[in-house]
């Protein structure tokens, strides 16, 4: 029987594919897991039950349609699992590598309890890079081109989802970003060894080549490039897909100290120097890691990423500091384990006090913190143990407490655009337009500090809803016309 | 039961007019449904000269078979009873002999019903009557005033009793023969039968108006009928025959022309395809012209009378065509067929014969005990099943008895010459002109050279020649074209991947389970076909659905293009048509069809303008006007087809453009010169073709679908299998799940079924249906034109818009986000696990909100509260202890779900004094008794299912309420199979079986066919149990209301309306997705009726379906129901987490697996399931509340609480629940069970055995008891078995311990359930069931010692005997009925020969048959041993081997097992043959077979084969 090929997690356990061993991986930035041979991934997906109600699907930002791709894995039928996956999703093959699958998919995944979880991430990678590499992803084609435009601030996961939509309909695409190279978050802040540079890369290539252009370099609003009324009148319609850049501080004294860093200008650094960039602070040492003690204050994924990558810039130790346990941390379980592995310390229930030194830091002084009881949601609040200071030392310390949004209304000049107290700007969920008609916002910015699963989701839906603004102004237009 | 109030039979009368008029206009009921059933009987004196005996045998046969009717609370109120003569010449001719009437002058008699009380309208009849006469060229010789005794009629026959009277008809033309004076008087009774109608009378009946017989009928107990009418006393009252009936109504209406006999007929059972073949006759009609009727042959029709019943109307037709001239029993084989294609051994005259009788007419087909008379023959015949009873036996005096029962009518057993029965499709008959008896073979050899059949159907071709050498061409589309058309008609991924690849891969339809969760057709916001709102029918109770995967032989999907002919021909030019195994067709077998009719086939475009330009009404006017032109100019096969869908074109739905045209032709007269070839796109599963040739199609192609197949095949999907062998599969697997759905209604032959409209269609238009699909029940209207147009074109701008076409992803049948959603989604699940497990409510609370804030799934998310009253305090609301104990987890077999469920399950409902269902399969004894601390298992509801899996007297007795489980909600109508894999060592034990053995349990329960074997296994139930009330579960369809009746008549105590949605472990998709209604619409059709009939009153209404709140129970309550099953939400309780899975074994969670791994993973405790039953219970108070009532029974049947609140969709033509919202004023009565025990049953021989039997029952004595008996003792054996069961437990006396000796014929159900220690010996012979679930017993029957006859030669035991037994010996000396030891799962027995389906589904015992087998011997057996005597040797063609082997018997432990049971056979019996074989055991060795289940040959301790023998030594 067909379903038969189906279910097989009652015989075959769970299995990645090889993991590099530690001592190799920490000398490099590239990934650290092989990828499936044909035959592994078929078995490893025929574990999935095809549930009544598939809690992977439902849990999927992006709502994968992944027990039939798995199915169509698991019988070989790539092309047509790959055109499934690509329906629901513009970058499955970075949601594949980099998705926290743990509290998503297959966190949901009715055997995980049991039998462990069908490894949905490592089969979905698997069936993009298979589809790259034979060729089947193919840029867009539109049957045919409509004159009007669309501006897209932003080049991460939101702004590519929006451009990759809206492109397959034949829109004009514009997208705008401060940086050199598109990616976002995705080509400078995620490490190597979790995203290979050049998978961002092929994408945004496949996109160009689709008719999507690229406006680089052009940091919408500040001197020398175009302002945000400006780009209002130049499209029919604007995205805001800025994310959100602005980190959140350490607040204890001896934070100006010279080696107290931004989590993200020290990942950044990290990443052009991969790819090849003259990144003077890294060589100068400002924003490396090597030969130091290094201390990571936080418990997130960028938080993990700072660790890892100090690992392999070659720091004499790491420690990752953060204020609740191990349990209770945001971050992916799964890249803590792999922290560990790799050498990492963790100071769990620890907080800095103060960051100790002369002319540049040399110790972070730190509080022993306890869980208190847990409130309505559960949730237990940290609480500081008195007494119970102690020092490490450090040479280098890395803050990654976490990102708030910029001031965008001072940034585009528009007073008009609502923003939240927190600064996010503020959206109409059911059609993702701003305050401002014709202004659609996505990602991080309206978010906060999110999953690149979830800017994705938003660009998608951002998307439908500025194709139907489009047609509505199309037909406005055509009418004006006739008027005429 | 206390005394209830009653109300006067004339107050009754008028109530039930007021209700039921009220109903038929805006409530569920439809009259058309009304079943009934009974007794049946004929005598006949085989020299054809008129005796009195006959006629005084045919009272007392009435008189013995009165417990297959039912009788009214009154007592004397029956559901008819009547009698059919002839004419007693001297009696009538003393009240004419002063009229001048001639000596020799023939008379013709009419027996009238007249209007008692309308004296005006009574003048009006009496001149129609007279003037046709004379018209007809007739004298009338006077009217006469029957003679009645109305003291024995109930108030409520008293109430509607007709003037009775006899008109008398002189014939003074010598020259006119009798034939033709009948022939004349049945033209002249139809016209006067349509004159009364044209003049509105409405209680004109003519019983009989003929010069050869009458009917004497009418509405009492059957004992009464010769008191009500002193004639039948008279001495001069003579006759050469006489027919007997007892009717079984499911209704408590009296009417009395509903009793039977009819004119030529009268039957016993219910004819499943009477809506086929009433709509198929009108079209045969138009060229029905019968040289017999010359000029006035229109005069005779319609045939059939609006509002026949099945009987009246099989009557109506074979009363035609023997006054048109045809012999009696050609007529019955004409219309009522045996089974002849299937690998059944026949003579092939015969089968020319039927194969003839097949070109001819469509059969009626369906259980039938049928008994008929004309002038020279009377004949009693058998449906093609053999569902009915039908004993004979002849007298040395030259008398035929027949009958539903043997011993009706006492004979002196020594002057029987023959004991017989009439088989599945078998005849035997009397020439009463020539005196000379027929069997069945000697009728049959008679019929086949009455014409050169055999010569005639040469004519008939074949496809597969015309398809021979053609090359292959099957249909095929370009990718995105293919798409594109896919995405017109809605196919989504989950279509093809999860029903068309199964289905091609496997050749048959893949399973599902846990019941349906999306949304009604008509409430769904997406795209639907318009299959999805026809819910397909289904037999229960009234009728047996069949098991087409083992009882195929008998069912057929032979389909014939060629028009319909005159049926009252003979000759040649009937057979000249073209003939198709399957109706299902491939575009290869499509161009051969078009290459051989060529122009007489004709093209009709069913699409239209995508651009809206033409709306869908004026698109069907333009095909059905097509239509009508290509027929008339000559066209005899019409080709719909919708492949020109494109760009511009849409598609119109082609089963609307099927019925459109259907419907068109047959009120132009035309069908029966055309056949419908339909090509559609949309035809993808096997309901949609089930459709499509239920309202008319001939034959179906399913283009697109082998597109897409091709396709796949092309990507490689089916590797190993060529596209012409995928096509095949399709096919086979769409054929078997056409016989799947047509055996659902126990219809066999797809030429009955097509047209025949066995749907439900659940959200339609009313007026949509009126217009295009005449005769198909839509009871709450929806979607019309308008709204199918729309949505239709809306698919087509998808379809072929820009971009490139992506199918849907479906969620139809799995949960998939943007898809149908689906009454229990993933955050439900969690949040109502989260709630249960920290006994929180108000996270509870937030589960009940998320279900309110879904969109509409269901009937009752349209319907609203209306409160009539302030609200009043939580606290005055009865507590959640009382109504707890209203909830019942519904039947969920241990085998389908894990034990540590089924348990937890159990002791949650014991603690809070709820009640938790066995569901099928049995229950260990370990159970019945509560555990060291305090946990009871035992479940106070066990079920009897169809397959009896270790039901036995023990298990029965553990029991408060016995559930007999009629149908299922997610396949009802089918049976089930629990896979070797999942039999395990523990439920091996409780079902008595071997482990890893497949079981089967079969689609009907072989011991319900009809209404009064319900009552029959009622009866039996209450004599095992004396305590326990019975309940009677029904899934939820159009007319179940009156079955319910039936059932309350019946004398259940609960009867459970199950819902469409139900949860299951493993059922055909397309079965959970279309088959049944919700239980919003069965429960309120149920609870009016039941009120209507002042029935309600006296059982406990129950229902189950998808209730997971407060709001579902208070909402069931209103539309009648007292108790509640709450199953998936029990399930989710205790960790289900809707996987779907249960039908892999794969359960992650424990719940619904058998695997020992898995079922590690439960994680479910009793204190879930006790927090979620209070929760509910909570969440109901909480509405009671609200409403201003104070405990749940005040909310039950008050609908006027209710009010629909959305009407779905704008673009609905209207959605009305005013019918399920009817309001049956109740009388007198309360709208509630006031019953406050069980219905109870009389008491038959039992009783005086208990009492006879003190001494062992009290003291353990050993005994010996002698009684007479008669077949009205049913259940002989029963009630002493259930104390001694109580007192000894069924194992544990001795064998023989009370042996009870008995003379006489005994009644239905002899030794039922008879356990170990009790020893039944009946001198004489038994009736159906006997040893039914014998639980140890042993049972002895053989023919008296002073009988003449050879004891293997005659019948002396029924049909379905040990059906379900354990374990007991029986031993008979003498034939088996059919489907002799169904289901045994430990008996031991010894009989000298069986009927058909012998050990059917046997899974263990030994059966030795020393004589013939039946047809289909071992199907589905899977367990036990047979052993057959076979000096013929027949039994290589009459054994199903699909499970079996059969061989000669090698190994001598089984001679010695043999031998040992013929010895005891011979000596229990006194056999002679037991004797002989005894004698000389070696020299008849070599004659015997020894029949063996597959699976079990490698389980035998002593293997069957020395080669095995040796191997197992030398291993050893």
């Amino acid at each position: 029987m067909a379903a038969d090929k189906m279910m097989q997690f009652v015989s075959v356990p769970q299995a990645l594919p090889h993991k590099r061993a530690v001592d190799e991986r920490v000398h490099d930035f590239g990934e650290i897991y092989d990828r499936f041979t044909p035959a592994h991934a078929a078995q490893q997906a025929s574990r999935c039950e095809q549930c009544g109600i598939p809690f992977c699907h439902i849990h999927c930002p992006v709502q994968n349609h992944i027990p039939d791709w798995l199915r169509m894995t698991a019988e070989g039928r790539l092309e047509e699992a790959w055109e499934l996956n690509a329906a629901t999703n513009n970058l499955p093959e970075i949601c594949g590598r980099i998705c926290p699958q743990d509290r998503l998919c297959e966190g949901n995944c009715v055997i995980e309890k049991g039998f462990n979880a069908v490894t949905i991430g490592t089969v979905e990678r698997f069936i993009n890079d298979t589809a790259f590499e034979r060729g089947w992803i193919k840029p867009n084609k539109p049957l045919r081109e409509r004159p009007q435009s669309v501006g897209v601030i932003g080049a991460g996961p939101a702004g590519l989802a929006v451009a990759d939509q809206l492109r397959k309909e034949g829109w004009q695409v514009h997208v705008y970003d401060r940086y050199d190279r598109v990616g976002g978050l995705m080509i400078y802040g995620i490490p190597g060894f979790k995203l290979e540079k050049d998978v961002v890369v092929r994408r945004w290539r496949l996109l160009e080549e689709g008719g999507v252009q690229f406006h680089l370099g052009c940091d919408i609003g500040a001197p020398g490039s175009p302002g945000f009324a400006e780009l209002r009148s130049r499209h029919d319609a604007i995205f805001i897909g800025t994310g959100v850049y602005k980190a959140r501080a350490l607040q204890v004294p001896g934070v100006g100290l010279p080696g107290v860093v931004p989590a993200l200008a020290y990942l950044t650094a990290s990443n052009r120097k991969s790819l090849g960039d003259d990144v003077p602070a890294f060589d100068e040492g400002t924003l490396s890691a090597e030969g130091k003690h290094v201390v990571v204050v936080g418990g997130g994924d960028t938080a993990m990423d700072c660790v890892r990558t100090a690992i392999r810039q070659g720091a004499l130790s790491v420690k990752c500091l953060y204020r609740r346990d191990k349990q209770n941390m945001p971050g992916s379980m799964r890249e803590v384990k792999h922290a560990e592995e790799e050498g990492v310390e963790f100071v769990w229930l620890s907080a800095p006090e103060a960051f100790i030194g002369q002319d540049r830091v040399e110790a972070v002084r730190a509080i022993r913190m306890r869980l208190g009881t847990p409130d309505s949601t559960g949730r237990q609040s940290p609480e500081l143990v008195p007494d119970s200071g102690f020092r490490l030392p450090a040479d280098l310390v890395v803050g990654a407490l976490g990102f708030d949004p910029e001031d965008h209304v001072t940034m585009f000049g528009e007073p008009e655009l609502k923003v939240s107290r927190w600064g996010t700007i503020t959206i109409d969920w059911s059609t993702m337009q701003t305050s401002m008609p014709g202004v659609f916002a996505g990602g991080d910015i309206v978010r906060g500090a999110s999953l690149v699963v979830w800017g994705i989701r938003d660009g998608r839906d951002a998307a439908a809803s500025i194709h139907r603004h489009l047609l509505a102004c199309a037909a406005d237009g055509s009418a004006l016309a006739e008027a005429a | 039961m206390q005394e209830l109030p009653m109300e006067s039979g004339e107050a009754f009368v008028r109530a039930y007019e007021a209700n039921r008029a009220m109903l038929e206009e805006r409530g569920m009921y439809a009259p058309e449904d009304e079943h009934s059933s009974c007794g049946v009987g004929m005598i006949a004196a085989i020299d054809g000269k008129p005796r009195r005996e006959v006629v005084v045998k045919a009272i007392e046969a009435l008189k013995a078979v009165w417990h297959r009717g039912a009788v009214d609370a009154d007592g004397k109120t029956g559901d008819g009873a009547g009698i059919h003569v002839q004419i007693p010449d001297a009696f009538f001719r003393r009240y004419v002999i002063d009229t001048g009437v001639h000596a020799d002058e023939r008379l013709g008699v009419g027996m009238v019903f007249l209007p008692r009380n309308d004296f005006s309208a009574q003048e009006t009849c009496r001149t129609i009557v007279e003037s046709e006469i004379i018209r007809g060229g007739y004298q009338v010789r006077g009217w006469r005033q029957v003679p009645v005794d109305t003291s024995v009629l109930g108030e409520k026959a008293q109430a509607t009793r007709p003037e009775i009277e006899q008109i008398i008809i002189g014939n003074p033309d010598h020259a006119i023969n009798c034939d033709t004076f009948e022939r004349d008087l049945y033209i002249i009774r139809r016209r006067i039968e349509k004159q009364v109608v044209a003049a509105q009378v409405n209680e004109f009946y003519i019983c009989s108006l003929s010069c050869r017989s009458i009917i004497y009928k009418g509405l009492f107990l059957a004992e009464a009928l010769s008191v009500f009418y002193p004639d039948l006393r008279d001495e001069k009252f003579v006759s050469s025959f006489a027919i007997f009936h007892q009717r079984y109504s499911t209704n408590t209406w009296p009417a009395w022309r509903l009793a039977q006999p009819f004119r030529t007929l009268a039957h016993n059972g219910e004819i499943n395809t009477v809506r086929g073949n009433t709509n198929w006759m009108k079209s045969h009609e138009t060229r029905m012209v019968a040289a017999a009727f010359g000029e006035v042959n229109e005069d005779v029709k319609p045939l059939i009378q609006a509002g026949s019943s099945d009987s009246a109307a099989l009557d109506a037709v074979v009363e035609a065509l023997v006054r048109a001239g045809r012999a009696l029993p050609l007529v019955k084989t004409l219309l009522v067929p045996p089974a002849w294609s299937n690998r059944i051994v026949m003579p092939q005259e015969h089968a020319d014969l039927f194969n003839y009788c097949n070109c001819v007419m469509e059969p009626w087909d369906g259980p039938a005990a049928l008994v008929a008379a004309d002038s020279r023959w009377a004949v009693a015949g058998m449906d093609r099943n053999g569902l009915r009873p039908m004993r004979y036996a002849r007298t040395s005096d030259g008398l035929l008895v027949v009958g539903s029962e043997a011993g009706m009518v006492p004979l002196d057993e020594a002057m029987i010459v023959e004991k017989g029965r009439v088989g599945p499709g078998e005849m035997i008959g009397v020439d009463l002109l020539a005196g000379r008896f027929f069997h069945d073979t000697e009728l049959k050899d008679w019929l086949a050279g009455l014409k050169p059949y055999s010569k005639w159907v040469k004519n008939i071709r074949n496809l597969e020649d015309l398809v021979g050498a053609r090359p292959f061409e099957p249909a095929s589309y370009e990718r995105t074209d293919l798409r594109r058309r896919q995405a017109q008609f809605g196919v989504t991924v989950e279509d093809m991947e999860l029903i068309l690849g199964p289905m091609v891969q496997d050749g048959k339809e893949p399973l599902g389970s846990m019941g349906d969760h999306s949304p009604l057709a008509v409430l769904s916001k997406h795209y639907r076909g318009l299959h999805h709102f026809f819910r397909q029918q289904f037999a229960q109770v009234t009728n047996p659905p069949i098991d087409p995967l083992r009882e195929w032989r008998v069912m057929s999907l032979k389909t014939r293009f060629g028009n319909l002919g005159n049926v009252y021909d003979e000759d040649p030019s009937q057979t000249s048509i073209l003939q198709l195994e399957s109706p299902v067709i491939t575009t290869t077998e499509l161009a051969a069809l078009e290459a051989h009719f060529q122009r007489r086939m004709r093209r009709i475009d069913c699409t239209f303008p995508a651009d809206g330009s033409e709306s869908l009404r004026v698109a069907l006017e333009r095909v059905r006007q097509e239509a009508e032109d290509a027929v008339r100019g000559g066209a005899e096969n019409l080709l719909l087809t919708d492949e020109d869908v494109g760009p511009d074109r849409a598609a119109l739905p082609m089963i609307l453009a099927v019925g459109a045209i259907h419907s068109h032709l047959i009120r132009q007269e035309l069908r029966a010169f055309s056949s419908i070839t339909v090509r559609s796109g949309e035809c993808m599963d096997t309901h949609c073709f089930a459709v499509l040739i239920g309202v008319g199609a001939t034959a179906v192609n399913a283009y697109l679908t082998e597109a897409a197949i091709a396709d796949r095949h092309a990507r490689n999907l089916f590797p190993n299998l060529t596209l012409q062998e995928c096509l095949a599969r399709y096919q086979e697997a769409i054929g078997q799940g056409l016989l799947k759905i047509m055996s659902k209604m126990g219809i066999s032959i797809i030429s009955s079924y097509r047209g025949g409209y066995n749907f439900e269609a659940v959200g339609l238009s009313r007026s949509l249906c009126r217009e295009y699909l005449p005769g198909l029940v839509s009871r709450i209207s929806g979607i019309g034109l308008i709204g199918i147009g729309k949505r239709v074109l809306e698919m087509h701008a998808r379809a072929f818009g820009e971009g490139a076409p992506v199918l849907s992803i479906g969620s139809f049948y799995r949960y998939r986000r943007g898809g149908e959603a689906h009454a229990l989604e993933g955050k439900a699940v969690h949040q109502l696990q989260h709630a249960v497990q920290t006994d929180s409510y108000s996270a509870f609370k937030r589960y009940t909100e998320m279900l309110h804030d879904n969109e509409p799934i269901s009937i009752r998310d349209l319907l609203s509260f209306a409160p009539k009253n302030a609200p009043v305090p939580l606290d005055e609301v009865e507590s959640i202890t009382e109504i707890r104990k209203r909830f019942v987890t519904p039947g969920m077999s241990l085998g389908a779900l894990s034990p540590e469920a089924h348990e937890t399950l159990t002791i949650a409902m014991n603690r809070i004094g709820a009640k938790a269902d066995s569901g099928e399969g049995g229950e260990g004894k370990e159970r019945f008794t509560p555990r060291p601390n305090g946990d009871n298992a035992n479940s106070p509801i066990k079920q009897v299912a169809s397959g009896r899996f270790g039901v036995t007297a023990e298990y029965l007795n553990a029991a408060k309420e016995l559930e007999i489980k009629v149908a299922q909600g997610a396949k009802p109508g089918e049976g089930g199979q629990l896979p070797g894999f999942k039999v395990t060592v523990e439920i091996a034990r409780l079902r008595h079986a071997t482990p890893g053995v497949t079981l089967i349990s079969p689609p009907p329960h072989h011991d319900i066919y009809s209404i009064e074997d319900l009552a029959q296994l009622i009866y039996d139930l209450k004599q095992i149990n004396p305590d326990a009330k019975v309940c009677v579960k029904l899934v939820s369809e159009a007319g179940i209301g009156t079955i319910a009746a039936g059932v309350a008549k019946a004398k259940a105590d609960v009867i459970l309306v199950s819902g469409n949605v139900g949860g299951t472990g493993a059922s055909p998709q397309t079965s959970i997705k279309f088959a049944g209604t919700p239980w919003e619409m069965g429960l309120s059709e149920v609870n009016q009726l039941l009120t209507l009939n002042r029935l309600r009153h006296r059982v406990t209404l129950r229902t189950d379906g998808g209730l997971k709140t407060g709001r579902d129970i208070v909402i069931a309550a209103m539309l009648g129901a007292e108790e509640y099953g709450i199953g998936t939400a029990s399930l989710v309780a205790i960790g289900c987490i809707l996987v779907r899975q249960c039908h892999s074994n794969t359960c992650p969670v424990g719940v619904c697996t058998q695997r020992e791994d898995l079922r590690a993973k439960y994680e479910g405790k009793p204190e879930h399931i006790v927090n979620l039953m209070s929760f509910i219970a909570e969440d109901t108070r909480e509405v009671l509340a609200s409403l201003g009532l104070r405990s749940l029974q005040e909310a039950v049947g008050r609908t006027d609480l209710l009010r629909q609140v959305s009407r779905g969709s704008v673009d609905l033509d209207d959605l009305d629940l005013n019918p399920i919202l009817a309001n049956v004023d109740p009388g007198p009565h309360p709208r509630y069970c006031a019953a406050t025990g069980r219905n109870e049953v009389p008491d038959a021989l039992d009783a005086r055995m208990v009492v006879d039997a003190r001494p062992l029952l009290d003291d353990g004595e050993k005994m010996q008891l002698q009684y007479n008996v008669r077949n009205v003792h049913r259940g002989v054996g029963t009630r002493l078995s259930a104390h001694i069961t109580r007192k000894y437990g069924m194992a544990k006396l001795p064998e023989g311990h009370i042996a009870v000796r008995l003379r006489g014929s005994a009644g239905q159900s002899l030794g039922a359930f008879a356990v170990q220690g009790l020893k039944l010996e009946v001198f004489g012979d038994a009736n159906d069931y006997v040893g039914k679930g014998l639980s140890g017993g042993t049972i002895v029957v053989r023919p008296l010692v002073s009988s003449p006859l050879v004891p293997h030669q005659n019948v002396i035991i029924g049909n379905t005997c040990l059906y379900g037994a354990t374990a007991g010996k029986l031993f008979a000396a003498g034939k088996a009925g059919e489907r002799f030891a169904v289901r045994n799962s430990g008996a031991v027995t010894v009989v000298e020969g069986v009927g058909d389906n012998g050990c059917e589904y046997m899974t263990g015992g030994t059966a030795v048959i020393l004589g013939s087998v039946g047809d289909n011997f071992a199907a589905g057996m899977s367990g036990g041993m047979a052993f057959v005597y076979d000096p013929d040797d027949i039994l290589p063609s009459h054994i199903n081997g699909e499970m079996v082997i059969s061989q000669r018997i090698e190994v001598p432990h089984y001679e010695e097992l043999l031998l040992g049971l013929i010895r005891e056979h011979a000596v229990t019996t006194g056999s002679p043959l037991g004797k002989q074989i005894v004698h000389d055991f070696q020299g008849h060795l070599g004659r015997f077979w020894q029949v063996v289940p597959k699976e079990m040959l490698s389980k035998l301790a002593v293997p069957v084969t020395l080669a095995e023998l040796e191997q197992a030594a030398r291993r050893a």
